[in-house]
């Protein structure tokens, strides 16, 4: 349903009663004092929270969910914003903002119609929040000297800046030289990044589980469309189906498409690492839905005649 | 330059830290990148499940050894006929992300050599491969 969809006459929801309809705003904010606010192209404050107010009544009274969906593309920018500011503490800015958007969704949610404040007043805390929440969950399983918490830490900034440099990916003697370590400190810090725990960023946006709730994936990114292309007989492997689509694509890549995981990297837009960090994630989810990758289920036997 | 290490493993998971931190040794000297050697420890890692859930040892052989420009890592010896049929099935299921296609992937070479009526999986990565 669009917001036209059943308006009436002298509908005080008509989007054409407002001054006109706000254009998308771009994402060229350098982080740089306040969070940019979404109401700074060539629309006054006024303009833009009367649309804010006609989508969340949309959505909040109608359950109009384009609304939301336009809501939530309208203030990424904001989620951005927020984001940036945390990008320097060791997570990929990317996930970051994956994050920040569950806490824009909530906000979206749970906003409420009567309290007579700005969407942006009551988002802003909920991203940040949202975001803490996620630097504050995301501990290491096993116990990881500081030193070598923050050397993997470093370490993973150094690949992302290095990759680019030497469009490959770099040994660890250049690692390093670059993070002014030992290489025996490089191979112990790169080995307790096993013991990081990743958040799941495919969980549905409010936390729970039904088929309508689509996943963040399913809201950012610029590539989703690749994840569609890929041929029938590798979504219809063993296990696959329980991985998500982003996931599904990255295995495609690496192992029927033979990409390696810095070209995997440049084609989804994410660091090598990142990719390495979804391989081997998916790869222990195909363990748990069929056992073991490297212990077929029984259909699977079957289909190989065995 | 050549250059083998030879050791014997007990037959569980947690034996495999040492196997991958000689992995990461050797491969650093051989100029591996992370990626090379994010491969070779997935290769092998996947190797040794595959071996536990299909052999019934207590322990068993692994050698590393660096020569020409290579690492070849090699396990055994073992004599489970679904271990050696996971590494090279007789009819390899295209749409199939099985271990066959893992090794072959990750690894430039995946051998399964005859040894005194057992065998030994071999798996060799070079520097120059890709990544």
């Amino acid at each position: 349903m669009t917001p036209h969809d059943d308006r009436r006459p002298n509908d005080p929801l008509d989007l054409e009663a407002l001054p006109g309809q706000r254009r998308p705003l771009d994402d060229d904010d350098d982080g740089v004092g306040e969070p940019r606010k979404p109401d700074t192209k060539g629309r006054g404050r006024d303009e833009s929270d009367k649309l804010d107010q006609y989508l969340l009544r949309r959505y909040h009274l109608y359950g109009d969910r384009k609304a939301r969906e336009q809501l939530i593309t309208m203030y990424l920018p904001l989620v951005r914003s927020l984001a940036r500011r945390y990008a320097s503490r060791g997570e990929h800015f990317d996930d970051l903002v994956q994050v920040g958007a569950i806490g824009l969704i909530k906000a979206i949610d749970r906003f409420d119609l009567e309290r007579g404040v700005e969407l942006t007043t009551y988002a802003t805390p909920n991203i940040v929040g949202e975001i803490k929440r996620y630097f504050r969950d995301k501990g290491w399983s096993v116990r990881v000297p500081r030193g070598l918490q923050e050397l993997n830490i470093r370490l993973n900034k150094v690949i992302d800046e290095l990759v680019p440099k030497l469009q490959r990916s770099p040994t660890i003697q250049e690692l390093a030289e670059a993070a002014s370590a030992t290489p025996e400190e490089v191979l112990e810090a790169l080995e307790t990044s096993q013991a990081y725990n990743s958040v799941s960023l495919q969980a549905s946006p409010n936390g729970e589980g039904g088929e309508e709730d689509a996943g963040l994936i399913d809201y950012l990114g610029s590539d989703e469309e690749a994840y569609d292309t890929m041929e029938d007989r590798t979504t219809l492997a063993p296990g696959f189906a329980k991985l998500d689509k982003r996931e599904r694509y990255i295995l495609h890549l690496r192992f029927f498409e033979g990409l390696t995981q810095s070209q995997i990297a440049e084609r989804v837009g994410i660091s090598q690492m990142h990719v390495s960090r979804l391989i081997r994630r998916s790869l222990e989810k195909l363990r748990e839905e069929i056992g073991d990758v490297d212990n077929p289920d029984p259909s699977l036997l079957a289909r190989r005649g065995e | 330059m050549s250059e083998t290490i030879r050791v014997e493993v007990a037959a569980e998971l947690s034996a495999f830290t040492p196997v991958r931190l000689v992995l990461g040794g050797l491969g650093t000297r051989l100029e591996f990148s992370v990626e090379q050697l994010e491969d070779l420890y997935l290769a092998t890692e996947h190797l040794f499940r595959a071996v536990l859930r299909a052999e019934e040892l207590a322990r068993f052989g692994v050698e590393m050894r660096l020569d020409d420009g290579a690492l070849w890592f090699s396990a055994g010896p073992f004599t489970s006929r679904e271990l050696r049929e996971e590494i090279e099935p007789a009819a390899p299921d295209g749409a199939c992300l099985d271990l066959c296609r893992l090794l072959r992937t990750t690894c430039d070479e995946v051998q399964v050599a005859e040894s005194d009526g057992a065998y030994r999986v071999v798996l060799v990565k070079g520097r120059r491969s890709p990544a």
